[in-house]
């Protein structure tokens, strides 16, 4: 790897090398060619200064604002920008903050010791937080700003009632050769289509049933380091690899010790359709170490897990005013490992469960308009415990339908309805919600 | 020997990004691509990211975006916040050193510009108001001189065995650009007076003596309300209007709409090079423009 780095710097060494003999008439060159820049730079500044004496004149005649007729204010003449801000935005002395508020109104057809206790038989026993009525889910602070030209620095952090938490917290390079890219800290892991996504920006008010299954309700976040690759290729493709603490109380080690023992890997890759299309989709796969409490009530398990899966989007946004998203991922877990009870007896355990989710969000003007359908036990619903298959009942699956306005960049308003049949005992859970999401501050740019 | 021959291919692509000759600039807009292309000549390469009829506040990070950022020796850009919803994120995810902040790969065209209408202050209440001011400077044959100078001194950082290429092309630009100057000053503008859906003709305005007496967006990104519409509709009763302008990127709704009550004309302004087929480069664009308006 160092070699192949090696040799384009040997062929641009050699290249300059080769003027080193006439070092003197390129300095001369270079002297006339300063002197003729210094020219053009005064020359400039002259006409500058004249925009600026015009401009000024027909800003005293004054812009119409509004249909009021205001008067524009004063001082609004024109200065050159003069030096560049970071990305041609605003100056960058402190960092980028921004407050998002995230809240909704929830009701459900099940009482709320129910939805507490309801989890999803043969695949996790957690339960919803989710209380009925009105739910303050975080106020989320968010800054970033350059550290130095090397890195870039990011944090996540959520107030809830119960206090403020470091939800992400981590560092990027910018500088490294090649396509190379460095994270590290505390972050979302990018493994798969949702899970690096901040809820706020979810394009509905909770997860698919396979992440809330396999990963629980706020999918990977963990303690880490991740490396990723973007290589010249004709078109996109990115590898990456992560390795991490294993924290998840879910497929990993809530009191992981002597980590680090979750690993993750993914490829994505993703092609233009025409100008307004884009396609992007690709394999990942993450394995580790797992102790946990959420497989059955009163039951502890530990062993191993590993989950595949396959992400694949696709987004057509003609203009500002019209767009649709159809996106859809598999996944599938293995574990293996004994799980014993209460009273210490232990068993083997062997599970191959599948889940899946397709959905679709069509914009129009302010207006988003979406429809999901997730399902679990599709091609396998292996459960072997002690050498004995389990099933628990009919599939479970569910089916959501959404409406959002969204009247601005930084305002949106959800109302969401799901049909849920995940709990394994015949009863639906009938759910709706009305979210509210507002952010202040810097404007934050989108990731596809 | 064979062997190494689909090896060293796959390092050539794997390292140099693409393996044409010359230097990758990757430029946001349509209009900074055309002019960087008529700097740079057959010394570049040019990807322009965005489409002509796209709203250039508004568009996708797309993959492919960020793969033409990752092979860019430089990429140039519009600047004052117009892009701040998807350009840091390309910048960031291209993993290229050569196009960070700071670096001469890093091109802000906003730079060389007298920028107007910079508010004292600003909230979001007000709209998504830029609070650098407005950056839809392109049409104003004086800010572009300054933009191709710089240019021109940009590419020959990146550049330097061509820089003297550059700084020629720039110099014969800038010299086309005041021979057109002197044919569009002589269309009768002066005291004309449009609404505008969006505000992108105020430098042309302040340059060529027009007046822009409302617009019909309510507030900048935000839609007119019927209450907004009555008002434009009592104002072009007081005052003599000679049309209202849009784009194609704007919604046609609300200016028919004042048009049909009114008996205005539409007036449907290219924003863009290449935004209709005519508009092949910025000085077609803006010979197009001062047309559609005289």
């Amino acid at each position: 790897m160092k070699r192949l780095i090696l040799i384009p710097l040997f062929v641009c060494l050699a290249c300059s090398g080769s003027f080193a003999s006439d070092i003197e008439s390129r300095v001369k060159a270079m002297e006339d060619i300063l002197k003729k820049q210094q020219q053009m730079i005064d020359a400039q500044q002259k006409v500058i200064e004249q925009l600026k004496g015009e401009l000024e004149a027909t800003a005293k005649k004054q812009e119409t604002l509004t249909v009021a007729e205001k008067p524009a204010s004063p001082g609004t003449g024109p200065k050159p920008s003069g030096a560049s801000a970071l990305f041609g935005g605003s100056f960058m002395t402190n960092p980028y903050i921004s407050f998002i508020l995230d809240t909704n109104f929830y009701s459900s057809s099940i009482n709320e010791r129910e939805l507490a206790n309801r989890g999803i038989p043969g695949y996790s026993n957690l339960g919803f937080e989710q209380k009925k009525g009105f739910n303050l889910t975080a106020g989320e602070l968010f800054l970033f700003a350059p550290v130095d030209p090397y890195f870039n620095l990011y944090a996540t952090i959520p107030f809830t009632e119960n206090g403020a938490s470091i939800e992400e917290a981590f560092f990027l390079t910018t500088d490294l050769p090649q396509g190379f890219q460095v994270k590290g800290g505390k972050f979302k892991s990018n493994f798969s289509r949702l899970n690096a996504q901040h809820p706020h920006t979810w394009d509905f008010a909770d997860l698919p049933l396979a992440y809330r299954a396999f990963l629980g309700g706020e999918g990977l976040i963990e303690k880490g380091a991740q490396l990723t690759y973007l290589p010249g290729l004709p078109f996109y493709t990115i590898l990456g690899m992560e390795v991490l603490q294993g924290e998840n109380e879910v497929i990993f080690n809530k009191n992981a010790t002597g980590g680090p023992h979750g690993f993750t890997g993914f490829v994505k890759q993703s092609i233009d359709v025409g100008d307004y299309s884009t396609l992007l989709f690709g394999p990942y796969a993450m394995g580790g170490q797992t102790r946990t409490t959420t497989v059955a009530n009163g039951a502890f398990f530990r062993g191993n897990s590993q989950l595949y899966g396959f992400e694949a989007v696709y987004k057509w946004k003609p203009s500002k005013y019209k767009s649709l998203i159809i996106q859809g991922e598999y996944m599938v877990r293995k574990q293996d490992g004994t799980l014993s009870n209460a009273l210490g007896a232990a068993s083997g355990l062997t599970r191959a469960q599948d889940g899946a989710y397709v959905q679709a969000l069509y914009q129009v003007d302010r207006w988003r308009f979406g429809a999901r359908y997730d399902r679990l036990s599709i091609f396998n619903s292996e459960y072997d415990l002690g050498g004995v298959d389990r099933q628990f009942g009919p599939a479970p699956w569910r089916a959501t339908g959404a409406v959002e306005l969204n009247l601005s960049e930084f305002s949106r308003l959800r109302l969401q309805y799901n049909y849920d049949r995940s709990g394994g005992d015949g009863k639906t859970n009938n759910e709706v919600y009305l979210q509210l999401i507002l952010g202040i501050g810097a404007h934050s740019a989108h990731a596809f | 020997m064979r062997r190494t021959a689909p090896i060293s291919l796959i390092i050539v692509l794997l390292f140099m990004g693409s393996a044409s000759a010359g230097i990758n600039v990757v430029a946001t807009l349509p209009w900074i691509g055309s002019m960087v292309a008529e700097v740079g000549r057959d010394k570049i390469n040019v990807t322009v990211l965005v489409r002509p009829g796209q709203d250039p506040h508004m568009v996708e990070a797309r993959p492919s975006m960020v793969l033409a950022s990752r092979k860019a020796d430089m990429i140039a850009y519009n600047g004052l916040d117009l892009e701040i919803g998807y350009l840091p994120i390309l910048i960031e995810s291209s993993r290229n050193p050569a196009i960070q902040p700071g670096k001469a790969g890093n091109f802000d065209c906003s730079r060389f510009v007298s920028v107007l209408e910079k508010p004292a202050s600003v909230d979001r209440s007000m709209g998504d108001v830029h609070p650098l001011g407005n950056p839809h400077y392109h049409l104003s044959p004086r800010n572009m001189k300054s933009i191709v100078v710089g240019i021109a001194r940009g590419l020959g950082e990146v550049d330097p065995a061509n820089a003297a290429f550059y700084r020629a092309n720039g110099t014969s630009l800038v010299k086309m650009i005041e021979e057109r100057q002197k044919m569009w000053t002589n269309k009768p503008l002066k005291g004309k007076k449009y609404l505008t859906y969006h505000k992108f003709f105020e430098y042309l305005a302040s340059e060529y003596g027009f007046e822009i007496v409302g617009y019909i967006e309510a507030k900048p990104g935000i839609p007119p309300s019927s209450g907004h519409i009555e008002g434009l509709m009592e104002l072009s009763k007081r005052v003599r209007l000679d049309g209202i302008l849009t784009t194609s990127s704007s919604p046609r709704k609300a200016p028919d709409f004042i048009a049909g009550r009114t008996g205005l004309k539409v007036i449907m302004l290219p924003q863009d090079v290449g935004a209709v087929p005519g508009a092949v480069d910025w000085f077609s664009l803006m010979d197009l423009i001062i047309a559609a308006l005289s």
